[in-house]
């Protein structure tokens, strides 16, 4: 029979006519559907919708809907009823059921019966692992003091552990997303605007956008980019500064490929070219800044010619960028960026930007900065922590960001100095990965007495754990109250306010962070500080601020909405109060010049790329968040690595074609775990080579991620600690291209 | 009668996957294939500047499609029924066929073979053959969800997507969407060799539309395609000529 005939035997097969017996059947068929016992039914089909979802893929967290189909979780979609992202959301958010249904993902508490970075796992209960933790942290806690325990947190449910840690005495909490990435932007628009910028401007309703560095479009958080999209889509003018054609450089109408390290230079000529030209808005600066004739004296030698030579691009390309804001204005976005720990020079240059919106005009208008207005919660945790005296590392650096600065915590554990730290606790960070000078990472944590890892999947950092926590998944717990507006600032004003609630039931013997540190704080003898029993009461106390429940969200579909107020101020208003000393716009910052820093923004040059090497650059992947995914089969399957950008005429010289695979040596030796494709493109510059950030695990309990790409952060050696903010610039490494064994020189 | 048809907006689209993963979990689709996919294309220089963009690909459903003709398994009579009208047809297919109604090209998996002819006939490699289906696997492509249409949703990745880059639409119906976007100069992916009237368009500057054009339209017709549709076009009226004689019946 035809039905039997396989693809190898078809394929053998001489005759087609053979194999085609003829059946004189017809097939009773409506319209274009075909169902049958192999056709899949579809994500619709007998499934339940739950709602309540909020995204952890990434963590902008926009609201999900899932579709349950005999309690398994088949399909995420946005929740319709959301006013951010809406019925979208990103491929990561999509593969979310990858990570929920991951096999490798950790599934009991385990302890490492092996040695710290080549684990041998054995499966515990959570009594012993509770038990052994609460007593290896309090002995520590005892005899170093409460200080010595440091704390590496992430993501939504590692708040309530940062608390507790908090409370019970150490300030040594270190964030990536601060000290590692927006940390740097938040203290220096804090020091300008007297409040951090989020990345709440307005570019849906912008006559002009300017991103510098931006990674729009490949890091993907789905209102943001819908502003960004509807903003090109009015007919905003994009301008980006990006030493790399970037996503967002292939859409801009100014692309200027600029010098990695001096865009502080480009932001001062410009503001020079509108203060010359008259083309600021004289209004604003006049009724709400400070400072403005300090700011034009600082800018005295900025002039374009100058910023052409220290930033590589023609001069006429600054003052066309300066015309086009200049026209613009107030109506005009500039980006206050994301990720912005690159130098090490970094408070200043964002200092800039806050300078050229303030000098713009471009606050509470259209197209400008813009403050949304979400609803009030309440709230209920630790208390606050009571520091030992001297035991804050952080003071060297007078405007960090909340916590101690990551170097100040990983030198006190590796030299003892001024006090020791015995203890690192990992919730949700990847430190291999985030902390730049991995090797020294692995050193402090093969020193300390004490590691205890909380994650999702096993990780770089979980095979240094000594107890290793397996944490529920965003999709099985709650945690997160997100509030917000309308991702449009233009149309009709709403707030909004949704809970993270689990879509589908835990597996295995995952726990929530609050149940956790509560079984820890029991055993560390604070039963009786603990400030909720369970995540849901948590979240409860949160909502009743709001009037609202877990309950009551429920029969919401998950969202609750009410009427909200426009962003932007009446129209012709141009006096404003800030939060900052002078409530004012600080365009000359006392307090900055009063810590012996500039007060106005100052370019410092960056080192220079050495002879046979190029500047290591890294950046975003639209399909991974970093580390986090990169197990994840569907995500794999659309980057399962990490292309290096070669320009194109440097590679024809080093003989380098698409395709080759290749390693990587940085200025001090360090070599990449692993391998590479090589991407021959035009769209960089020859100074610099670039690498998406995130791959190359080296963790080999991850089936599918272990050793895919090459792990920026093992090349990323040398780093630059912000003297404002203790934040790391990591963009200050070089490298050489290693292929068949051999190192090649880069051609300058 | 409708073509359903998509257009992709160059223009809007950021390249983020999301459409290609939303198709995976909506169709069950393996891990290592797709239904639709992206590809990221440059930063490459073309005559009209340097240009980076992507490619969202998917079956284009054809005017004439290389995949149906090769398609070995019996024909039978299908009838075929316009869900608008109620009007009836009914056509001898094999296990693939053009939908007259609504322009979709359609797998019957049941009576799909799993010899992948269809995916190699395909200049577009729209189809793969997913093995995890029945004993030799059982060829599977982009439906255009019309599943889901029919349940009156979008497809899945139309639905998903932030950039509302993908247009869905009756090409055959100049007021729709897709209709404008194909009088403003929507392209079809089609070269010299490769004319089957692909109905997934694609729009965007010139820049952008010369590198898709010239690193992804396919150039040649898959030779296995056109050594099995020569096959299938003698063997066919044979298969008829003996269904007509009686001899068999199988069935």
């Amino acid at each position: 029979m035809a039905m039997n005939l396989t693809r190898r035997k078809f394929l053998q097969s001489a005759s087609l006519a053979a194999a085609a017996v003829p059946l004189s059947r017809v097939a009773p068929v409506q319209a274009s559907l075909v169902k049958g016992q192999f056709a899949a039914p579809g994500s619709f089909a007998q499934t339940k919708t739950v709602t309540g979802g909020v995204c952890e893929m990434c963590f902008w967290r926009c609201q999900l809907v899932g579709k349950v189909r005999d309690n398994r979780l088949v399909k995420l979609e946005g929740n319709p009823k959301s006013i951010e992202n809406g019925k979208s959301i990103c491929a990561r958010g999509n593969a979310g059921i990858q990570l929920l249904y991951d096999p490798d993902r950790l599934k009991y508490p385990l302890k490492n019966v092996g040695k710290r970075g080549a684990p041998k796992w054995k499966r515990i209960s959570w009594e012993e692992a509770l038990d052994e933790s609460a007593e290896r942290l309090q002995a520590i806690q005892k005899k170093y003091g409460p200080h010595s325990v440091a704390l590496f947190p992430h993501g939504a449910s590692a708040f309530y552990p940062l608390q507790y840690f908090e409370f019970t005495g150490t300030p040594n909490i270190s964030e990536a997303s601060f000290y590692q990435c927006r940390g740097v932007r938040d203290m220096a628009y804090m020091s300008t605007f007297g409040f951090p910028p989020g990345e709440n401007v307005d570019m849906a309703n912008a006559k002009a956008i300017l991103l510098i560095g931006s990674h729009l479009g490949e890091n993907v958080h789905v209102s943001h980019l819908k502003q960004y999209l509807k903003g090109l889509e009015n007919g905003a003018k994009l301008i980006v500064l990006d030493p790399r054609f970037s996503a967002a450089a292939s859409k801009a109408d100014i692309w200027v490929a600029i010098k990695p390290g001096t865009d502080t230079a480009f932001l001062q000529a410009v503001m020079t070219r509108l203060i010359t030209t008259g083309r600021y808005d004289k209004e604003f600066v006049a009724k709400s800044c400070t400072g403005f004739s300090e700011l034009k004296e600082s800018l005295t030698h900025a002039t374009p010619e100058w910023a052409a030579t220290i930033c590589d691009v023609p001069k006429e390309q600054i003052l066309e960028v300066a015309d086009l804001l200049g026209v613009s204005l107030p109506n005009v976005s500039v980006h206050p960026g994301r990720h912005t720990t690159w130098y090490g020079t970094d408070f200043q240059r964002v200092r800039a930007q806050a300078c050229l919106s303030a000098i713009l005009g471009a606050y509470a208008v259209p197209g400008g900065m813009i403050r949304p207005k979400g609803m009030k919660l309440g709230t209920k945790s630790w208390g606050h922590g009571v520091f030992a005296e001297d035991c804050d590392l952080s003071t060297f650096w007078p405007f960090h960001p909340p916590g101690t600065p990551t170097d100040a915590i990983r030198e006190a554990t590796l030299t003892g100095k001024p006090y020791p730290i015995k203890a690192w606790v990992a919730w949700g960070q990847n430190p291999i990965q985030t902390i730049p000078d991995q090797a020294r990472t692995i050193e402090a944590l093969q020193k300390v007495d004490f590691v205890l890892v909380t994650d999702v999947m096993p990780m770089d950092i979980t095979m240094y754990a000594d107890i290793l926590l397996p944490e529920k998944s965003y999709l099985e717990r709650y945690d997160y109250v997100k509030t917000g507006m309308q991702w449009n600032p233009a149309d009709k004003p709403q707030q909004f306010v949704a809970a993270r609630m689990p879509l589908v039931e835990p597996m295995f013997e995952r726990k929530d962070s609050v149940w956790i540190i509560n079984e820890l704080a029991k055993r560390m003898g604070y039963a009786d500080k603990i400030p909720v029993k369970s995540i849901e009461e948590h979240v409860d106390i949160r909502l009743a601020e709001a009037k609202l429940s877990i309950a009551a969200l429920k029969k919401m579909d998950g969202i609750y909405l009410q009427d909200g107020k426009s962003p932007y101020a009446p129209a012709g208003q141009r006096a404003f109060e800030f939060e900052t000393d002078s409530g004012l716009v600080e365009l000359y910052s006392e307090q900055t010049a009063d810590n012996n820093f500039s007060g106005t923004p100052n370019y410092i040059a960056t080192e220079e790329v050495p002879a046979g090497f190029a500047r290591l650059l890294y950046g975003r992947s639209p399909v991974h968040s970093f580390s986090r995914t990169q197990n994840n089969r569907w995500l794999h399957h659309e980057m399962p690595e990490n292309p290096l950008w070669v320009n194109d005429q440097v590679a024809g010289k080093m003989g380098l074609k698409n395709g080759d695979r290749v390693m990587l040596v940085n200025q001090d030796g360090a070599k990449s775990r692993n391998s590479t494709v090589v991407k021959v493109t035009p769209g960089i510059r020859k100074d610099a080579v670039y690498l998406a950030h995130g791959f190359g695990s080296m963790n080999p309990e991850l089936s599918i991620g272990n050793g895919q790409g090459i792990d920026d952060q093992a090349l990323i050696t040398k780093f630059g600690i912000d003297p404002e903010t203790g934040t790391t610039g990591m963009r200050t490494n070089f490298v050489k291209i290693i292929k068949d064994g051999r190192i090649l020189e880069m051609p300058v | 009668m409708k073509q359903y048809g998509m257009v992709i907006d160059l223009e809007k689209c950021i390249g983020c996957h999301a459409c290609a993963v939303a198709c995976k979990a909506e169709w069950d689709v393996p891990a290592d294939q797709g239904r639709n996919w992206l590809k990221r294309l440059g930063p490459s220089n073309t005559p009209h500047g340097l240009a980076s963009t992507y490619y969202p690909g998917l079956c284009n459903h054809c005017d004439q499609p290389a995949c149906v003709e090769v398609c070995p398994a019996d024909p039978v009579t299908r009838i075929f029924k316009d869900s608008v009208s109620g009007t009836q047809k009914s056509m001898e297919v094999a296990a693939t066929w053009k939908d007259p109604f609504d322009g979709t090209v359609q797998i019957d998996k049941d009576r799909c073979l799993g010899c992948g002819a269809c995916a190699e006939a395909c200049p577009y490699q729209a189809r793969y053959v997913n093995p995890d289906l029945g004993e030799d696997g059982k060829a599977d492509k982009c439906t255009f969800c019309v599943e889901r249409l029919a349940a009156g949703l979008e497809p899945a990745c139309v639905q998903t997507c932030l950039a509302e880059a993908r247009i869905f639409g009756d090409l055959n119906d100049p007021k729709s969407a897709v209709a404008k976007y194909v009088k403003n100069g929507a392209i079809k992916m089609e070269s010299a060799a490769v004319k089957i009237g692909p109905n997934v368009r694609y729009f965007g500057n010139k820049r952008d539309i010369h590198l898709l054009q010239e690193s992804s339209t396919p150039q040649v017709m898959p030779e296995a395609s056109l050594r099995r549709v020569l096959l299938a076009r003698i063997s066919r009226p044979l298969i008829n000529k003996t269904k007509k004689m009686s001899i068999f019946d199988l069935a």
